[in-house]
């Protein structure tokens, strides 16, 4: 857990001594211009966000005659109001189905996996076919069976109708993380345990649980990051707005809060700060998640 | 920090916020042996919304036995939201819905009560409305739909811009184009449109096409079965809009404002004239302070539709045909439309009503008083082209239109796709 | 082995709940959408026609299905050149000696818009675009180009460049960051044997960094064009498709027939040849991806 993710390796005793000047002019001239390339790019990162969270304490008059300049009063009271206007319920609402489809996906993520990476059986290749092909599908092909599907089960416009295809669609991508990383774990340890009477369970609970910490992490905050972000089922699947999360949320709240644009640009950012401060925290983790959610294929 | 203290840390806030999130959410449930009736309406804003929490208040303290649970989302999500939740098993029992096809395409699925025989129980409430407003909402004689407002369209001006000029409101459609000129050369923008989200330019076409296609014609062609958009009053009408943008009257960049971002540019003064409905009023002339007048549409001389119609319709809610207690659905929607509640509906957020001497000059704002006063005198009302077509030949419509304002499609083009799709939809309506 | 993991009910077991899962919410509305496009249907009506291959034949010959296939490819192709090309530029630079010193920095700034969710970006850039209050033609004006600038999400034929942009904004620091990731696992040696060769930046990039990440590379190529042909969310909040239908693409053509014209027998249609178009990318995807691993 202490190795960086991303190290910065240093290389600088191996630059062969200052050599001659024009080399170092033009190390200096490219240093310049990439800097400023880069600083250029990074302020139109940093501005619009910066100018977000400041609108978001401006007047309407105030956002539409002086765009550009800091508020002529801070209207502190526009984040409170978009708060109260069903940002803070959104929120809620997002943290309660994020945090149960995360803890699913674990919980039955890591038993398939474990099903997959230790056990052989005949059929053993298919099942493990079947699950990586639901890699592949574009939930949008899902939108409108399921849909209907959900109404079928009675189970449309609940929590559950939010999180159960949340947990499918993610379910396949972390078996396949989770699959080959525990094909890595060592087995000595685990044949001894059972030779020491431990059942496959106890193995699951007491080895692999705690050697794929690691692993099961990444899976976490993978899944976390695209179930707080989903937008589309949830736009479909739920209508009460007692039901609805973050991203659908802050569509409502634009057409429902249409004359006052500070406020929703305060619930813009309200909605957008959590993410970066948790990412700024916890850069490690999510670097490493997202790197092992790049190797697909 | 340690990662355990952070993470910890981060759990507990977690679940804090979970269970906080539960508690609140779970304590409506416990209303057992009430009848619940689900309530979907579409004014979440935070200026109209008390109205209903208050209406919804008052009618449950009168009928201990009823629970009603509301519902509210806004104008544009409301137009997708309302299919997908009539495709599910927990459908409202009363719900929000636009007059003409919009309501009709759900009648002829069945999924709309029949209210025609509690109208005719209670000849009072009836004959409380204004006629022309529950028309609208009939199908082959019946009536499926209640209405809450009485909506027109008219054109607000700015008045200081309009004594700069020497100008007056326009009866004509060519006096209309003068004073637009006028505007133009003198440097002002001379209409506001704000055309991101495109029944803004829609509801110009509303107009424009009742006056220049006739009456029957027009009704044979906004209907699903028999449309066919051939007249050639329909490629003139979007001419005539064209021309209005092709001559610069219109401000820049229509497509990329929202008509709420476009009003704030009426009111701060940027431009003269405002296409907008009577709801607005209110709103208008709180940030104009008196500073602003109101005429109809102009008409136009050579047009063969009726000049005497007023573009406008009543919206309001119509009951699902799946309701279990349609009997308190009704008392509910009787007291919605009481005339307490009408009068409190006019005076609280200012709105028209359809309650026949509900909206009067005591009661209203003026401007919004004398709207109504037009609306009743007009011959009919030209209903929203977007909400009175089939969904398809609508699509059509808002779409293009936006490609009209920036050149890149022309009059006749739009209205060759309108007779295909027109024709597609003949073919599927049985 | 052992005995213990040779049960195969113990096996199902562990993998029967989640696969469970799987195939309820994951495969069978597949198999129901091929159905479903079968029938003229909407949602709210009981009752269902059969039209057979009809919306096939009918998609085929929409000249929006054109316009959203065209979308769809161009977001594939841009995304490539900025978040791919891009990315990987940027990542190399940033692993240079010069610029190593302010890495961790730009690395992070660069990567902060992909944690952010879509809605909030989509709306936020909406603002940014909009020609009276936004900050874009604001800075082309700052820097004396005011005539370029537009009315960007309200001008048909600049309107999805204009989204498009917003996911290369969004995407390119994420890129280069799994770039960087992958370029640290190279080994020390090749850098300095070229080096001591005196081989310039340019040749050290396109004959040791390329040629070591490859797999990283083509790894993040296949996520970039499969994830173009999935593009809903900003779309749908950036523009509806609009102005007219010019930035329509298969997922928001696919919500507006089933949700807006009350056509989901069309809307299935379309579901099917995206699940279609998506499979063979996958394929394509296995295949480079083995190929990729032989080497």
């Amino acid at each position: 857990m202490s190795q960086p993710a991303v190290k910065t390796k240093n290389l600088t005793e191996l630059s062969p001594g200052g050599t001659h000047f024009g080399t170092k002019l033009k190390d200096r001239m490219f240093q310049a211009g990439v800097l400023v390339w880069f600083s250029l790019f990074a302020l139109v990162i940093i501005y619009p966000m910066f100018w977000l969270v400041i609108s978001g304490f401006k007047s309407n008059s105030d956002f539409f005659l002086n765009t550009w300049s800091l508020p002529e009063e801070w209207h502190w009271g526009n984040y409170i109001s978009a708060w109260d206007a069903g940002i803070g319920h959104f929120f809620l609402n997002s943290v309660l189905v994020t945090v149960v489809s995360v803890l699913a996906v674990v919980v039955l993520g890591s038993m398939a996996a474990y099903g997959l990476s230790r056990f052989q059986f005949r059929g053993q290749n298919i099942l493990l076919i079947l699950i990586l092909s639901g890699l592949m599908l574009a939930p949008q092909v899902s939108l409108i069976p399921l849909y209907k599907l959900l109404q079928g089960l009675g189970l449309y416009n609940t929590y559950w109708a939010l999180i159960l295809p949340y947990v499918a669609f993610q379910l396949p991508f972390s078996i396949f993380l989770m699959r080959s990383y525990f094909l890595s774990i060592p087995r000595e340890l685990e044949e001894s345990a059972i030779i020491d009477g431990c059942n496959s369970w106890k193995v699951y609970w007491h080895i692999i649980i705690p050697m794929g910490k690691p692993i099961i992490a990444s899976c976490a905050l993978l899944t976390g990051m695209n179930v707080w972000n989903e937008f589309m089922f949830a736009l479909v699947f739920v209508e009460d707005s007692s039901l609805r999360t973050i991203p659908v949320g802050l569509m409502n709240l634009r057409s429902q809060l249409n004359t006052n644009f500070g406020i929703q640009l305060a619930g813009l950012a309200i909605s957008a700060l959590p993410m970066v401060i948790a990412y700024i925290i916890f850069q490690k983790q999510f670097v490493r998640g997202l790197t092992a959610g790049s190797v697909k294929g | 920090m340690k990662m355990k203290a952070k993470l910890l840390l981060v759990v507990m806030l977690i679940m804090s916020l979970v269970v906080a999130g539960c508690s609140s959410s779970s304590s409506n449930e416990e209303e057992s042996g009430k009848v619940v009736l689900k309530f979907l309406h579409k004014w979440p804003q935070p200026e109209f919304a008390p109205y209903f929490e208050e209406v919804v208040k008052e009618f449950e303290k009168q009928n201990p036995d009823i629970k009603i649970k509301m519902e509210a989302i806004a104008d544009e999500p409301i137009k997708d939201k309302l299919r997908v939740i009539l495709g599910g098993n927990e459908v409202p029992d009363i719900m929000f819905s636009w007059s003409g096809e919009f309501a009709r395409k759900f009648v002829r699925a069945d999924a709309a009560l029949d209210l025609t025989p509690y109208l005719n129980e209670d000849a009072a409430w009836k004959d409380g409305f204004i006629p022309a407003s529950l028309q609208p909402f009939s199908s082959n004689g019946k009536n499926y739909g209640i209405p809450l407002r009485f909506n027109g369209k008219f054109f607000i001006y700015n008045k200081e811009i309009f004594e700069k000029y020497h100008l007056e409101a326009p009866k004509t459609w060519d006096e209309f184009l003068d004073v637009l000129e006028t505007l133009k050369k003198g440097g002002e923008t001379p209409l506001i449109l704000g055309n991101q989200s495109p029944w803004a330019a829609i509801h110009y076409l509303t107009g424009l096409n009742q006056k220049m296609v006739a009456q029957d014609v027009r009704m044979k062609d906004y209907n699903p079965a028999s449309g066919e958009f051939t007249d050639p009053g329909y490629v003139k009408a979007m001419e005539m809009f064209a021309d209005l943008n092709k001559k610069g009257y219109f401000m820049k960049n229509v497509n990329s404002s929202s008509h709420d971002m476009a009003k704030q540019l009426f009111f701060a003064g940027k431009g003269a004239i405002f296409y907008v409905e009577l709801e607005e009023f209110p709103d208008a002339d709180k940030n104009m302070k008196g500073n602003w007048g109101f005429f109809p549409m102009p008409d136009i001389t050579e047009g063969k539709g009726s000049q005497k119609y007023i573009t406008g319709a009543p919206d309001g809610f119509i009951v699902s045909s799946k309701t279990k207690h349609p009997d308190e659905a009704i008392k509910f929607l009787k007291f919605l439309t009481s005339k307490d509640n009408a009068l409190k509906l006019v005076k609280q957020i200012g709105w028209p009503s359809p309650i026949d001497g509900a909206t009067n000059p005591d009661t209203a704002l003026k401007e919004v008083a004398e709207g109504v006063e037009y609306m009743k005198q007009a011959e009919g009302m030209a209903e929203w082209l977007d909400t009175d077509v089939h969904a398809k030949v609508a699509d059509v419509y808002l779409s293009n239109i936006q490609l009209l304002l920036d050149g890149s499609k022309s009059p006749d083009k739009i209205i060759k796709e309108v007779q295909d799709v027109a024709k597609q939809v003949k073919s599927e309506v049985e | 082995m052992i005995k213990t993991f040779r049960n195969r009910r113990t096996a199902l077991l562990y993998i029967v709940p989640a696969l469970l899962l799987i195939l309820f919410f994951v495969f069978l509305p597949i198999v129901l959408n091929l159905y479903n496009s079968l029938f003229r249907w909407n949602s709210f009506d009981a009752g269902r026609t059969f039209v057979g291959l009809k919306y096939y034949v009918r998609l085929f010959q929409d000249p929006v299905f054109l316009i959203a296939l065209k979308n769809n490819s161009l977001y594939a192709i841009i995304s490539l050149v900025f978040q791919v090309g891009g990315g990987l530029i940027i990542a190399a630079i940033l692993e240079d000696k010069l610029i190593r010193r302010f890495q961790p920095f730009f690395r992070t700034v660069f990567f902060i818009p992909s944690v952010i969710s879509i809605a909030v970006v989509g709306l936020l850039w909406q603002l940014l675009y909009n020609p009276e209050v936004g900050l874009v033609n604001g800075a082309l004006k700052a820097i004396g180009q005011a005539e370029w600038g537009r009315s960007w999400l309200g001008d048909s034929e600049v309107a999805i460049y204009a989204v498009v942009a917003v996911s290369q904004w969004q995407y390119t620091g994420y890129m280069a960051m799994l770039f960087l990731i992958a370029m640290q696992k190279i080994p020390l040696e090749y850098y300095e044997a070229a080096m001591i060769d005196g081989a310039s930046k340019i040749k050290t990039f396109f004959n040791i960094t390329v040629p070591q990440i490859k797999e990283m590379l083509l790894v993040g190529s296949v996520i970039t064009v499969i994830g173009a042909f999935k593009v809903f969310d900003e779309v749908y909040i950036m523009t509806f498709g609009g102005p007219g239908r010019s930035t329509e693409v298969l997922g928001t053509m696919l919500y507006r027939a089933a949700f807006r014209n009350d056509e989901m027998g069309y809307a299935s249609t379309i579901g099917t040849v995206v699940f279609v178009i998506t499979l063979v990318l996958s394929l394509i995807q296995m295949k480079l991806g083995k190929s990729g691993q032989e080497v």
